[in-house]
């Protein structure tokens, strides 16, 4: 078996394992759901609801730019201080300072507060084979600790272990028997972690943030063992990555504030410490014992503020919003979905961290669908990035075929049409299909719409517009369903069009080639972006808008494009210009809409994930209510699971996974007692079809329907 | 929190901290404070009581509001003794510098780390605080904070404390004083 090979079956076993026993992805699940809701809540109720993002954005970008600078001012300021500062260019180095200042010191024991960069670094290990007593005493890092587990979340790291399962955790611990209720297990944590509060000889923390300014590190903790472990101790041992410097207090005022609200909906954490130097504990002639050292952990950032491609995982606050919306990682969790930095934020960080090899090991769970970008305070554009470590990874690793069928999408339903209906029948047979599936990796089960005779792009280059005079232009761009699939349907938005007084024009173009990204290959990705922003640039204008039927082939203009090109001029008059079908459409109508034929039937609206980001489906809903329809949004808040093509492919890193990601969703359409689902989007509907058994129309079909 | 209903900082700070499962007393003058400070200590059948970080006046008034029989530790805290000390403690007392009335948050500026441990020890804290050092917002925190940090220029620990030691680390379910106090109470002086 190649490595390649070995990889894919170690993962798809894990896949397989996770949703044959839904315990732990389902309190994962509830645990993801109950942060994002916390998280909406608090943002009605904090000043500018979403907008501290950008200032997050602008404040990181400012000072990872500023790195050098602000490293240098912070260690002038903590020295000070008379705070110790060690830059440890690896996880070795900073594991061997701490071990020697522990033999120094003759320390015995070291209590420790929560620190994903300890982690990061697996120095626990190391502390102990060298005799050393190490504790966390973070209730979540304390609970993995005792079974040697690593975190199953970033921010709640034992979320999937039940309170029978921490009290057997306990009972063996402490050899007492402890009662599976949270109270008596608080009981028994409290009194098992006080004797190694007071006895602790070293305290040991990360810090969330460095000021520059002052020479202040910053601790969030909600138990209060930060408070504890960090004054405590008469040696204070602090491990903080680089890229937590900031410049100014006002910076650490809004990361105390965007970490926990991104986190869990809170503001602020319970406790935040703030430590500049090291002060005494009581009354003392002897002001010499108590020291505080701080070790600055490259580790590979530096590197990694040099790559352009990943620099902006430097962003990171680690509030791991990412993964409370993760679709995929809500069904795997953070042990296959991760090596020790989970999520989608794992993927690029391992990658640096602990080798590409690691990171292509769960890479190609990410989806794209792009919803982690959107919940990020620091909008790190992590599609972008894992596609880049996919790309890396796919050197060594030669991804499975069907990732090429999926990206090559376009020429196969151009080959289908011009074979139909032969193709059609093929699709239809089980036999072509189960050959499909052995050869190609397309999912069997999933059925294929089938292909038109006429593409769209066909037709409509063959057409003259009726319009006489046009308020404007439209140019279209074309998505691969309304071409070879369901051109009538893209007549009838042409239709709409041109009922508002627009004529459509169809430049010169390829499919959006959003599957580039999401299997990995940027090369061919900036290659179509760069093709059609130069068609579509040529037109765009005050007197020609650029429409899209799909929220894809809307998104990969709107936001996937201008990535992808730094930027440019023409990918930023393409994206000012481009608008979805039904945001144009409700703009231009008239006040007055005699159509009511929608009335008296009730629709459940599906949102897709790259349609979020760009109106969240609110303007389809109000051109459909305004024609008489009883349409609600139905929605977990995160994907249906189909992720484009994913969920076409055969197996468990396809249709199996992306069937159980769907299956919340598709219970609330069940229960909805709606008519049937709208959607826009083709490839979701493949989805929903499947797992409702409802009707699944796109808005346009339904005024044809009655 | 600025949709919370509030008719002065006062009260914004007190609703977000009862939100936040704490318990806010708001009263007029420091005398008031011995009959609330008395009431808790007997609540919690507090056999010692440690008290931290006021200036004399309030530490007099809070310490005669003990009721007699309890045994009081107070500054000067000797090194030698902490933090075994502190450990017998049911309930901390302590003055807080200043607070900010949006998140309900106690600032602690102190130079001695007993300061902490006497409000983050005990299974009960009492923060101490005068209306006139309230802020509105949290981002209004920043120039305090550089004060501080600038009259300090050698150590200096600085908390932020908004309510009881909470948390969600099993079935997410929040559970308070895991670590610090399960019971958080302020007490608001308005006439300073």
């Amino acid at each position: 078996m190649s490595a390649s090979t070995k990889r894919y079956a170690e993962l798809n076993a894990h896949i397989r394992d996770s949703i044959e026993n839904p315990k732990h992805s389902n309190a994962l699940v509830r645990c993801m759901e109950r942060g994002r809701e916390k998280r909406t809540e608090m943002l009605t109720r904090i000043d500018g609801g979403t907008a501290f993002r950008n200032d997050v954005r602008l404040a990181k970008e400012r000072c990872i730019a500023d790195q050098d600078a602000l490293l240098e001012r912070f260690i002038t300021n903590c020295e000070k201080r008379g705070t110790k500062v060690f830059v440890a260019k690896s996880g070795t180095e900073a594991i061997e300072y701490t071990l020697n200042l522990a033999k120094e010191r003759g320390a015995e024991t070291i209590a420790k507060s929560k620190s994903l960069t300890t982690e990061e670094i697996e120095i626990n290990e190391p502390l102990i084979e060298e005799g050393l007593r190490v504790v966390e005493t973070d209730l979540g890092e304390l609970i993995i600790q005792l079974v040697d587990e690593k975190p199953f979340h970033l921010v709640f790291p034992s979320v999937h272990k039940m309170k029978e399962d921490v009290a057997e955790i306990f009972s063996k611990e402490t050899g007492e028997v402890v009662e599976s209720d949270i109270p008596s297990i608080m009981k028994v944590v409290r009194a098992y972690l006080r004797p190694i509060f007071l006895s602790a000889d070293i305290g040991m923390t990360g810090a969330n943030i460095g000021i520059a300014e002052t020479g202040t590190i910053v601790i969030e903790t909600n138990e209060g063992n930060g408070r504890l472990v960090s004054s405590i101790g008469d040696c204070h041992v602090c491990i903080m990555g680089m890229e937590k410097i900031v410049d100014t207090m006002e910076d650490a005022l809004l990361m105390v504030m965007a970490h926990p609200v991104s986190a869990s909906g809170q503001f602020p954490t319970t406790y935040v410490t703030w430590m500049s130097g090291r002060s005494p504990l009581g009354e003392t002639d002897d002001d010499t014992s108590r020291e505080s050292h701080i070790i600055i952990l490259d580790n590979g950032r530096t590197e990694m503020r040099q790559d352009d491609a990943l620099r902006e995982g430097l962003h990171c606050i680690r509030c791991g919003a990412c993964m409370n919306v993760c679709p995929t990682y809500g069904v795997v969790g953070g042990h296959t979905f991760g090596h020790i930095y989970p999520g989608p934020i794992g993927i690029p960080w391992t990658a640096q961290v602990h080798g590409l090899e690691t990171a292509g090991d769960f890479a190609h769970l990410c989806i794209s669908c792009g919803l982690c970008k959107e919940i990020c305070p620091a909008q790190i554009d992590m599609p972008n990035m894992i596609a880049e470590v996919k790309q890396r990874d796919s050197v060594d690793h030669p991804p499975p075929i069907v990732n090429q069928v999926m990206m090559l999408a376009d020429g196969f339903a151009k080959f289908a049409c011009a074979t139909a209906p032969f193709s059609n029948w093929g699709m239809k047979s089980k036999l072509v299909r189960g050959l499909m599936e052995k050869t190609l990796g397309l999912d069997a089960s999933r059925p294929i719409p089938p292909f038109a005779r006429m593409t769209l792009t066909k037709r409509l280059t063959r057409r003259r517009s009726p319009v006489k005079e046009p308020k404007g232009r439209v140019a279209l761009f074309v998505d691969v369903f309304a071409n070879y699939n369901a051109p009538e349907l893209g007549m009838a938005a042409v239709e709409h069009l041109e009922a508002v007084g627009y004529e459509v024009i169809v430049p010169d173009q390829q499919a959006s080639g959003y599957p580039f990204i999401a299997y990995g290959d940027l090369h061919r990705a900036r290659e179509t972006a760069a093709f059609n922003v130069d068609r579509f640039a040529k037109v765009a204008g005050d007197d020609c808008a650029i429409v899209a039927i799909e929220p894809t082939a809307s998104y990969c203009l709107k936001v996937s494009y201008p990535k992808l090109l730094h930027k440019s001029r023409k990918s930023t008059i393409v994206a000012d210009h481009t608008y979805e079908l039904f945001d144009f459409l409700g703009d231009h109508e008239p006040d007055q809409i005699d159509n009511t034929s929608l009335k008296g039937k009730r629709f459940g609206f599906h949102v897709s994930c790259h349609q979020r980001p760009l109106d969240g489906g609110n303007t389809t809903l109000n051109w459909l209510r305004r024609r008489g329809a009883e349409i609600e949004l139905i929605e977990t808040g995160t994907c249906c699971g189909m992720g484009g093509t994913f969920g076409m492919k055969a197996g468990a890193l396809g249709a199996e996974l992306s069937r159980a990601v769907g299956e919340p969703l598709c219970d609330l359409f069940k229960k909805a007692n709606v008519d049937a689902i709208v959607t826009e989007s083709s490839v979701c509907a493949i989805q929903l079809r499947d797992g409702t058994g409802l009707p699944v129309y796109h808005p346009l079909e339904l005024l044809t329907l009655s | 929190m600025p949709n919370a209903p509030s008719t002065s900082l006062v009260e914004a700070f007190a609703d977000r901290f009862r939100e936040l499962s704490g318990e806010a007393h708001i009263i007029a003058r420091l005398e008031d404070a011995g009959p609330i400070i008395a009431s808790i200590v007997q609540a919690e059948s507090a056999e010692c009581v440690a008290l931290a970080h006021m200036d004399d006046t309030t530490h007099e008034a809070v310490r005669s509001a003990i009721p007699g029989g309890t045994e009081i530790l107070e500054p000067p805290y000797p090194s030698d003794g902490l933090p075994e000390v502190l450990d017998k403690a049911q309930v901390g007392i302590t003055g807080v510098d200043w607070a900010i009335a949006e998140t309900a948050t106690l600032v602690e500026v102190c130079t001695d780390d007993v300061v902490r441990l006497v409000s983050g020890l005990p299974r009960t804290h009492i923060g101490i605080v005068r209306a006139s050092t309230l802020v509105d917002k949290f981002t209004d925190a920043a120039e305090p904070m550089r004060k501080a940090l600038a009259d300090n220029p050698e150590n200096c620990s600085i908390s932020f404390i908004s309510g009881p030691s909470r948390t969600g680390d099993i079935e997410m379910i929040l559970t308070l004083g895991v670590h610090g106090p399960e019971r958080a109470h302020t007490i608001i002086i308005e006439d300073c």
